[in-house]
């Protein structure tokens, strides 16, 4: 059962020319996020447009990579065809991380005990190659 | 209407009638146009009259669909109507009524299975729920299918059924030929948005029916891989996110970090839906439970408990609208449309950061009350969207009836049909079952049903007024992507 679990992949994000920065930035263990030049508001997740004043003129910045958990959950079940991948992992943690900067990421908290998560907790970006070309930014306690 | 209205909107001017003419654009000529945008989409002009064919929910021409409803939100004289924003900023705060423009004359619930879960379910498949709901919403109204002839049906597409063309199929199942075919594309919010976009329909004169239908069979038909929105399929599936069920452990946690709401309070309002589903014959789970039950079903993705979780089902519902002139030479009493208000992509805060635990409903709920004209003390029955059980209490926040975060007020209201201010009556999706996005149609029709006051051992006595909601997407971040309440009552 293990073994045909471990042939299951998970699902892998589509670059796209619109998301395309934030995944090679990645790649080079860079966090990187929109900004709007013209209203500085933070642009999460990618898009054309500023979401607050409507600007297109938007740039790729980098972040500090540093934030706290917002809110948290304990992924006990697999839920949903596409996401049998993830059944090796369970239990795992997914959570909102708030960046320093500003915006809200979803990500996995990993290198602690599952226990120890907790809202408020600093956590810092590292960068996990999942081996096919795709590097995910997960997030550990300071 | 006034002359500012007509100029601030994209109002049709008499023009020769030219089917495929969309407000002088021609859909084909537009750059990435689809193959069949022409057909599918845009406003046409038939016999005279604007009618509207609803795009695909992945065109690129979505946005058409909102101009053609502004359109004929002016054609309909009404109020006043809200200017067109596709951007960002504040939009400038108008209303529109469309106060006892529009009644429900008819409802129609088919009985929902699980296939194999209890003897003697039956094997049904999606076509055949949606023309069993039209049947028993059409025979409660006193019409048959030749009454719906050019008139409108609003369609709701299901989460892994429908094809693009889905209201012309819906047509086709259920046999007739509708003028206007609406589509309710908002997921679980649809059977509330579309309750507004119909009645604009009728209250503009096109139409003075409409058949607002929904179903779904996912334990008997394999539906094809579902499409999943740019932000899920790239940012949240490659971390192992779950769905819905993990993205509202997201807010459950917030809420009980910033509330102090522990499982006492989630406890009561699942045990009072489960009670008032002990006293609705069609509900699915009907056996009573404690709070000791709730506290004891397992986690799902902390701290989502099973019981916290709506039950999903095959199923299909229906309702029918109609003019007030139509709706008074009906069987049944009517039951008016006096407040409603919809908000799709909503944000409390910036939305690169939003605050999860306010939801669209907070302003779809100003809008109602303006529109409507009543208080919440008025207000005698909330059926509110349950995917969740706390989604539920943050909806009662969101509507004003409590202060945010208020434990004391869940901890002193008795919800149930009797009591304070009743919720869920029917027992809500998580006990009578949710079949895909048809389930939020429970909530409209448990509305009618208690103010016809035809509820049975649940009925809340001396009923006006009541409020349904709806919704649907659980947005990156934050909370709900669309959302929709409407006030109804029993009098205009």
């Amino acid at each position: 059962m293990a073994e045909a679990a471990r042939e299951i992949p998970k699902p892998l994000p589509q670059i796209t020319p619109l998301n395309q920065p934030f995944w090679e930035g990645a790649k080079d263990g860079k966090l990187v996020m929109q900004r709007c030049k013209d209203c500085r508001a933070w642009v999460w997740c990618p898009r054309p447009v500023c979401g607050e004043c409507g600007s297109d003129s938007l740039e790729w910045t980098p972040l500090s990579g540093r934030g706290k958990v917002f809110a948290f959950t304990v992924i006990r079940e697999v839920v949903g065809h596409a996401l049998r991948g993830f059944a090796r992992d369970i239990p795992y943690v997914t959570a909102w991380i708030d960046l320093d900067e500003g915006p809200r990421f979803c990500s996995n908290i990993i290198g602690c005990p599952i226990e120890s998560v907790r809202i408020g907790m600093d956590v810092q970006v590292t960068f996990e190659d999942t081996g096919q070309g795709v590097t995910l930014p997960k997030f550990k306690p300071v | 209407m006034t002359a500012q209205i007509r100029r601030r909107c994209v109002v049709p001017r008499k023009r020769k009638p030219d089917p495929f003419l969309f407000f002088g654009f021609r859909l084909s000529a537009l750059p990435h146009a689809r193959p069949n945008d022409e057909e599918v989409a845009g406003v046409f002009w038939l016999h005279g009259q604007p009618a509207i064919q609803s795009l695909a929910p992945n065109s690129p021409y979505r946005f058409f669909q909102d101009i053609a409803l502004q359109a004929l939100l002016a054609r309909a004289s009404l109020d006043t109507v809200r200017p067109l924003h596709y951007g960002c900023g504040k939009p400038r705060e108008v209303t529109m009524s469309l106060r006892g423009k529009a009644a429900i004359v008819g409802i129609g619930e088919t009985p929902v299975d699980r296939l194999g879960s209890k003897p003697g379910e039956p094997r049904k498949s999606t076509a055949e729920y949606l023309a069993w709901a039209s049947r028993i919403a059409l025979e409660d109204a006193g019409l048959t299918i030749k009454d719906l002839n050019r008139q409108g049906l609003a369609a709701i597409y299901t989460t892994n059924h429908s094809q693009p063309f889905w209201p012309e199929e819906v047509a086709s199942i259920v046999g007739f030929t509708p003028k206007v075919a609406l589509a309710g594309g908002n997921g679980g919010a649809s059977s509330v948005s579309v309750l507004g976009h119909s009645a604009a329909m009728i209250a503009g004169g096109v139409v003075d029916l409409v058949l607002v239908v929904a179903a779904a069979a996912p334990f008997s038909e394999r539906g094809r891989t579902r499409a999943e929105p740019m932000d899920t399929r790239d940012f949240e599936m490659p971390f192992g996110v779950m769905g819905p069920n993990c993205k509202i452990s997201f807010v459950k946690s917030r809420y009980m970090y910033e509330s102090g709401m522990t499982d006492d309070h989630f406890g009561k309002i699942a045990v009072t839906c489960r009670y008032h589903a002990s006293l609705n014959p069609a509900a699915y789970l009907k056996k009573p439970m404690t709070v000791e039950d709730y506290k004891n079903s397992r986690l799902i993705s902390d701290p989502i408990r099973l019981f916290d979780c709506v039950l999903p089902a095959n199923g299909g519902k229906a309702y029918i609208l109609a003019s007030p002139q139509r709706a008074r030479s009906l069987r049944k009493p009517p039951v008016w449309l006096l407040g409603w208000g919809e908000r799709e992509n909503p944000s409390a805060g910036p939305r690169y950061r939003a605050n999860p635990l306010i939801t669209g409903i907070a302003e779809c709920a100003e809008d109602c009350f303006a529109m409507a004209g009543v208080t919440r003390k008025d207000i005698r029955c909330l059926n509110l969207y349950d995917d969740y059980i706390p989604i539920v209490m943050l909806q009662i926040e969101d509507l004003g009836f409590c202060k945010r975060n208020d434990r004391e007020f869940f901890e002193k209201t008795d919800f149930t049909f009797k009591g304070d201010l009743p919720i869920q009556t029917s027992g809500g999706m998580i006990n009578c079952g949710q079949p895909s996005t048809a389930g939020g149609m429970l909530h409209v029709i448990e509305t009618v049903r208690q103010l016809r006051h035809e509820a049975g051992a649940r009925q809340v006595p001396g009923i006006k007024f009541g409020i349904a909601t709806g919704l649907g997407a659980v947005n990156y971040g934050k909370n709900f992507g669309c959302t929709a309440a409407a006030i109804l009552g029993n009098e205009v």
